[in-house]
């Protein structure tokens, strides 16, 4: 048994101390190269993206790694930029709050990047917030929540703001002669907030919010909720969360008999959203961009061409279309790209030449950014989508 | 009233899958005194693997066969390389090691179905409504099959001489030996008992609650904890067990809040460990070895 012991003692310190090398030269990088002098402005241009590759957000996360993998390709396939190469390192929060947290670190303190991207989901976004805006960092994120962009000075985002998502809901609602809507939220960040943005919108319109029920993002079963919603008095009822428990929601809704129409968010703006509610998914009405309904677009949408590429490179490469999320990811990938091109790599001018960004087609919607509007997108960015037949089609409001 | 029976029927048909499992986890303690931490992820295993069949185009009874034996025998392999091979098995050392088997399992599903969850097409049959209470058919799968696999597990283990031998290997190991039961044999049996029993968990909740690599784990500390309710040893009271805690956790989700679910399982777990280390069952020094 001693014997045993000490054989084993030598290795592990042995590699005890290769692993306190390692981070120790680790943190040395640190402020290394990243306070503006000038030398990370030549060699590879590092980008870094934390996704929400494994875990609840994994529905998000895998096609934006898929696009973000397969544009940077493309990117050195044709000489990257300025003739510099660019270097794309993607970590995985696992879903989590704390993992972006540590992935964002690492990013910045070890790689030394000149922009992130990320993360996929409002909380892991949130959680990196504070941390790019101390190391000035220019990120952006692919997240909807509007609090991740809120009076920041570094955080960028692409998806469209949870605000005009809810706008397009109420307007439709109001359309309809609702009066009452009931809620059934995302319990983390991409919920947050959205029951007072219901009451806040809904009072100009005549739209009271009469129940509110929310779901882990992890739930697998929603009786509960979806019990006490039926219980509730309301002409329509909003689900907001990401797929696959926005789906399962749907999917209990229905087996339940509520029998209301339903809202849904840009959260569902994939085909794994049918997968998981599976027939209960037709009739419902959720806002998103136009990647989903590519085909249904009029020949002379300013965003056809872009769309359609994108969904003919992806297809290709993947054998599967691309979802609103992936979209999410090209966008942000579009609008660094072209803000390093402008700008280089030296972090303030970088984060101009982002708020600089104008009438730049994508794929979520047009964007023009300023220091006041780092999400960069209008309500035009949005349509309305029917699910039909296991599909989004376009829908005439 | 309403609300509350469907309640009832959700934390019913939640809990049966907790209760397959924690059969599994009994079944494989009273043979071996092993803690098997990588039960849950036999029940997401033959979810997958019987989700990539269905797909391929077999059937669904036959993928579900396919896949119900598979994992058997992948429990039966992990008996072999890794639970057979440690000499002096404690209970500690069994749930570090299978706590390793059940990290390796989830990082190969992870490899091979990727990130996302996915389901199984709902068994045929269709969906009731009784008194306002809807029933998905499903759920009276998910039932049926811990009534006739979890019962027949129960009644092997008590009522055969199979099932007694195996119990006797493990309290009198000695004395089974010269009586002639194979230790070795009975760790296989009752491992394949376990796969046998996880893998069914796994395929009849697919279709409602999907498959997902990492969903093994916590399924598989709900089993736990419906174990321990029958203090690692008796299946009628995990069984019992599990259903209330199914049932438990749905009225909290529904009365309380929906983000109180998981805990109430663990907040269980130590008020039995603390209170009543036994369990439910009636006479704890009877049965615990």
């Amino acid at each position: 048994m001693h014997r045993v012991q000490r054989r084993l003692l030598v290795p592990a310190a042995v590699a005890a101390s290769i692993a306190l090398a390692l981070t120790g030269c680790g943190a040395s990088n640190f402020g290394g190269d990243s306070g503006g002098d000038g030398a990370s402005e030549e060699g590879p241009i590092k980008i870094g993206a934390v996704l929400d590759i494994t875990g609840v957000g994994a529905n998000l996360g895998v096609p934006e790694q898929n696009t973000l993998n397969m544009l940077a390709e493309q990117l050195n396939a044709d000489g990257g930029i300025d003739g510099r190469e660019v270097e794309l390192i993607i970590k995985d929060n696992q879903s989590t709050e704390d993992g972006a947290a540590k992935a964002t670190t690492q990013l910045i303190e070890n790689d030394d990047v000149d922009l992130i991207i990320g993360s996929s989901r409002t909380g892991p976004s949130l959680a990196m917030r504070p941390l790019v805006e101390a190391a000035q960092v220019p990120t952006i994120s692919v997240a909807a929540n509007a609090a991740i962009v809120d009076g920041s000075e570094w955080v960028f985002k692409t998806a469209q703001n949870d605000l005009v998502v809810l706008e397009r809901i109420l307007d439709d609602a109001e359309s309809k002669g609702y009066t009452k809507v009931a809620l059934v939220r995302d319990a983390t960040g991409f919920g947050e907030g959205i029951a007072d943005i219901i009451t806040e919108l809904g009072e100009e319109r005549g739209i009271t919010l009469t129940a509110t029920e929310s779901f882990e993002p992890s739930a697998t079963d929603f009786t509960a909720q979806m019990t006490n919603i039926r219980g509730a008095d309301a002409d329509a009822v909003i689900i907001w969360g990401i797929t696959p428990s926005a789906g399962l929601a749907q999917a209990a809704y229905v087996q339940l008999g509520v029998g209301k129409p339903v809202y849904q968010s840009h959260g569902v703006a994939n085909d794994a959203f049918f997968e998981a509610a599976g027939p209960a998914a037709d009739g419902v009405i959720a806002p998103m961009g136009r990647l989903l309904v590519a085909d249904q677009l009029a020949d002379d949408d300013p965003q056809k061409e872009v769309i359609d590429q994108f969904i003919a490179d992806y297809s290709a490469e993947f054998g599967s279309s691309p979802s609103s999320f992936a979209g999410h990811a090209f966008d942000a990938w579009l609008v660094g790209t072209q803000a390093i091109e402008a700008a280089g790599t030296e972090p303030e001018g970088l984060r101009d030449a982002i708020e600089a960004t104008t009438d730049l087609v994508g794929i979520s919607g047009i964007f023009t950014m300023t220091p006041d509007n780092h999400s960069g997108l209008t309500a035009d960015a949005l349509i309305m989508a029917l699910a039909e037949g296991g599909r989004w089609t376009l829908y005439e409001e | 009233m309403t609300d509350f029976l469907q309640l009832t029927v959700a934390g019913l048909s939640q809990g049966s899958v907790y209760a397959l499992l924690a059969v599994g986890l009994i079944a494989t303690y009273t043979v071996r005194h092993v803690v098997n931490i990588a039960q849950g992820d036999y029940a997401t295993l033959a979810g997958l693997g019987s989700i990539s069949l269905v797909t391929a185009g077999l059937p669904l009874p036959v993928a579900i066969l396919i896949a119900l034996v598979s994992v058997t025998l992948a429990s039966v392999l992990i008996e072999r390389l890794v639970i057979a091979r440690v000499k002096n098995l404690t209970t500690l050392v069994s749930i570090i090691l299978t706590l390793g088997v059940s990290t390796l399992l989830q990082a190969i599903m992870l490899l091979i179905w990727g990130a996302e969850g996915r389901r199984l097409p709902a068994f045929p049959g269709n969906d009731l409504t009784l008194g306002g209470v809807s029933i998905r058919s499903q759920e009276l799968w998910m039932l049926g099959a811990l009534v006739v696999v979890g019962g027949g597990v129960l009644l092997f283990y008590e009522k055969t001489r199979w099932g007694k031998a195996l119990r006797a290997s493990a309290e009198q190991p000695v004395a089974a030996r010269i009586v002639g039961i194979s230790p070795a044999v009975a760790s296989v049996i009752a491992f394949a008992i376990a796969g046998f029993v996880g893998a069914t968990a796994g395929v009849v909740s697919s279709p409602i609650y999907l498959s997902i690599w990492s969903g093994g784990l916590l399924l598989g500390l709900k089993g736990f904890v419906a174990a321990v309710l029958g203090g690692l040893v008796s299946f009628r009271a995990a069984i019992v067990g599990a259903l209330l805690l199914g049932i438990i956790e749905s009225y909290v989700a529904g009365y309380v809040a929906s983000g109180w679910k998981d805990a109430v399982a663990f907040f269980i777990l130590i008020i039995v460990l603390i209170i009543r280390p036994a369990g439910l069952v009636l006479r704890p020094n009877a049965v615990r070895v």
